[in-house]
């Protein structure tokens, strides 16, 4: 699903910044990954490649046999559009719009009709529990509530991937593990792939892989299927 | 284009004051602009309805007073125009001069109807004066060369001397009639439109002004038409030579100018459209200023919106918007809100002109010889209103645009951080 090859990544500013320093790596359909690491370890620049938000120096990426490489903004827009969903530790909803109209945004951009977009959107709502919360203001819901709204955002593409960064960052323990078990689930029955980025070793415990990053280059990777990696993350417990 | 609706809708519901801001800057420079203009060619109406009930290649000669000596005669001579000036001015000026005619005033005269009676001046006039000077004939017909060469005792009135004439009845039914002027009876052949402006006073046959009224050799003035002066220059040049021969024909000194008036009409009405022109020019300079003072507006509140929203923009291309679908929200969003409010502001330019109209539209003022309204129909016309919307709109988008293209092309990632 995921093909990385040598990924380099430098910021210029006052100082450059080598941030990936030749990132290889390879993430096969239905996986259930988590890349962890400190902050400054270059995670989310990862991820923010992965998800065609951010170019790359050299290397090579591929996504579903799809180069990504120097696209134009709209030819990114499409892929980013059709292929991947984003959960983002802020949520990014925004915030004049209700959250059905959130959920619909995507399939704006791909000129789906409003009715339909709009039925489409209440069903994941529903399917997140949200339904009697369609036409709340992103103020008006809770983080967990937040979250979901976001997790219903980026499913209804039914994108090859989801890529989630930092995605209970903003949450208390108890939501966090609500968020996680819904990820999980969504992996396990629907076989959708998952990237998570995070610093919590409990919520990489809950993945089924673990990548560990460290100042730019890919540590250990974990295989995790029986989540006893972490002291947290055991019984539930990530914070 | 429903969705897009809705989406401005959205935006403009939640950034009351942004999109107020933007439709008072908008709605401020149209309704100034409008009234500006509204006013200016008030202004200009006024002017040039003056000048409506004349024809412009016509001149008139008065005459004046000397300035100075001239073969053995002191300064200072009262000059009459006299017939033979009639005579040289129609025979000497062939391929200028057209047509002559003169005009010999009675001092005050009572004009009655039975009872009714109205204080004026008559005019003697010649068949040819409605040639010279526009009368707008209601009922009956002008002096004719009847009138001029059996001196008959004829009159025009106005329609508004008539009127004071017979009150109680239809106006037109004094047709005919006889009239007392002082002790002499006058038959009215003719009632004129009064112009509304200056002075409007009745006509007779130049014959028997002459005969009954005038002083000897009194011509009275002399007014003729022209061609062929087609500037400022060639006026001045054809009016020395025409002072000087006058001049001559009364011994006063050839470049003596106050010895007599000429009021040329068509120079003057150059000068008038100059003027007018100056102050169009002044009115288009303001109002595009003050154009261009909405346009900052719109402009400055283009780039605060598109700072603003950076992140939302960032969050809209992650989940997939293309960034022409961003800067097409941008430029719809601004067109639609500055149309909108452009339009405001040009119903509201639109009232003023109104009550422009309504409060100094109709207001005379006393000239002492007559009344006029130096304010006559303050208005702008739709095109000009709506081309003034037009540029703002353009502008407006345009000042905008660099902001929004910057934002529609930059990274996600950096917008999302932002």
């Amino acid at each position: 699903m995921i093909h990385l090859e040598n990924i380099n990544k430098t910021y210029y500013g006052a100082q450059p910044l080598h941030v990936l320093k030749g990132i290889s790596l390879d993430i096969n359909e239905g996986e259930f990954v988590s890349i962890m690491g400190a902050s400054g370890s270059g995670k989310s620049t990862l991820l923010n490649i992965l998800g065609i938000l951010d170019n790359y120096d050299s290397g090579l990426y591929t996504l579903a046999g799809v180069p990504i490489k120097d696209l134009s903004e709209s030819k990114a827009a499409v892929y980013r559009n059709k292929m991947i969903g984003f959960i983002f530790q802020s949520f990014n909803l925004i915030g004049f719009k209700t959250a059905v109209e959130n959920v619909e945004l995507p399939l704006y951009y791909q000129g789906v009709s409003k009715r339909k977009r709009h039925n489409l959107a209440m069903e994941y709502l529903d399917r997140l529990g949200l339904k009697d919360w369609w036409h709340h203001y992103p103020n008006e819901l809770s983080g967990g509530q937040r979250q979901r709204v976001a997790i219903a955002r980026a499913l209804i593409t039914q994108p090859q991937i989801i890529l989630a960064d930092e995605p209970t960052g903003a949450l208390d323990s108890k939501t966090s593990v609500e968020v996680m078990q819904l990820l999980k689930s969504l992996n396990a029955d629907e076989h959708i792939t998952i990237v998570v980025v995070t610093h919590e070793s409990g919520v990489a415990n809950e993945t089924n892989k673990i990548i560990h990053i460290k100042d730019g280059i890919i540590g250990n990777i974990e295989e995790n299927l029986d989540h006893n990696s972490s002291p947290f993350g055991i019984n539930g417990m990530m914070k | 284009m429903n969705d897009i609706l809705s989406e401005i809708w959205a935006t403009a519901r939640n950034n009351k004051l942004r999109t107020i801001l933007t439709g008072f800057a908008v709605a401020w420079g149209i309704f100034m602009l409008i009234t500006l203009l509204g006013a200016g060619n008030g202004l200009i109406n006024g002017i040039s309805q003056q000048t409506e009930g004349r024809f412009n290649n016509t001149m008139v000669v008065y005459g004046g007073t000397t300035s100075k000596p001239y073969n053995g005669l002191k300064e200072g001579r009262y000059i009459r125009l006299k017939n033979s000036d009639i005579d040289i001015t129609s025979s000497e000026f062939d391929g200028i001069i057209d047509e002559v005619g003169a005009m010999l005033y009675t001092s005050t005269v009572t004009i009655s109807n039975g009872q009714h009676y109205i204080s004026t001046w008559i005019a003697g006039v010649g068949s040819n004066h409605n040639k010279i000077n526009k009368v707008e004939i209601l009922a009956g017909r002008f002096i004719n060369n009847i009138d001029i060469a059996q001196q008959r005792k004829v009159l025009l009135i106005s329609n508004k001397q008539a009127q004071e004439l017979n009150p109680d009845g239809d106006y037109k039914s004094l047709l005919g009639k006889w009239v007392k002027v002082n002790a002499f009876a006058f038959r009215i052949v003719g009632i004129f439109k009064d112009d509304e402006n200056g002075r409007a006073d009745a006509f007779s046959s130049y014959s028997t002004i002459q005969t009954i009224f005038g002083r000897g050799d009194d011509a009275g003035r002399i007014e003729f038409t022209f061609h062929g002066l087609p500037d400022e220059e060639s006026n001045e040049a054809f009016e020395d030579v025409y002072r000087a021969r006058i001049n001559a024909n009364h011994q006063a000194a050839p470049d003596d100018r106050s010895s007599i008036w000429l009021w040329n009409r068509f120079t003057d009405n150059l000068q008038m459209q100059s003027g007018m022109d100056i102050i169009r020019t002044f009115l288009w300079i303001v109002g595009l200023f003050t154009l261009l003072s909405g346009i900052v507006g719109v402009g400055n509140i283009m780039l605060i919106t598109v700072k603003e929203r950076t992140r939302e923009f960032g969050i809209r291309k992650a989940i997939g918007a293309r960034p022409w679908s961003i800067l097409k929200m941008i430029i719809i969003e601004s067109v639609i809100i500055t149309t909108f409010f452009g339009y405001i502001g040009m119903v509201l330019g639109v009232v003023a002109t109104e009550v422009m109209d309504k409060q100094f539209g109709h207001s005379e003022y006393d000239m002492g010889w007559g009344s006029e309204s130096i304010f006559v129909n303050p208005s702008v016309d739709i095109a000009t209103c709506i081309e003034a919307t037009i540029v703002l709109i353009l502008a407006g988008t345009i000042a905008g645009l660099i902001p929004s293209i910057k934002a529609a092309r930059i990274r996600p990632i950096n917008a999302l951080n932002g």
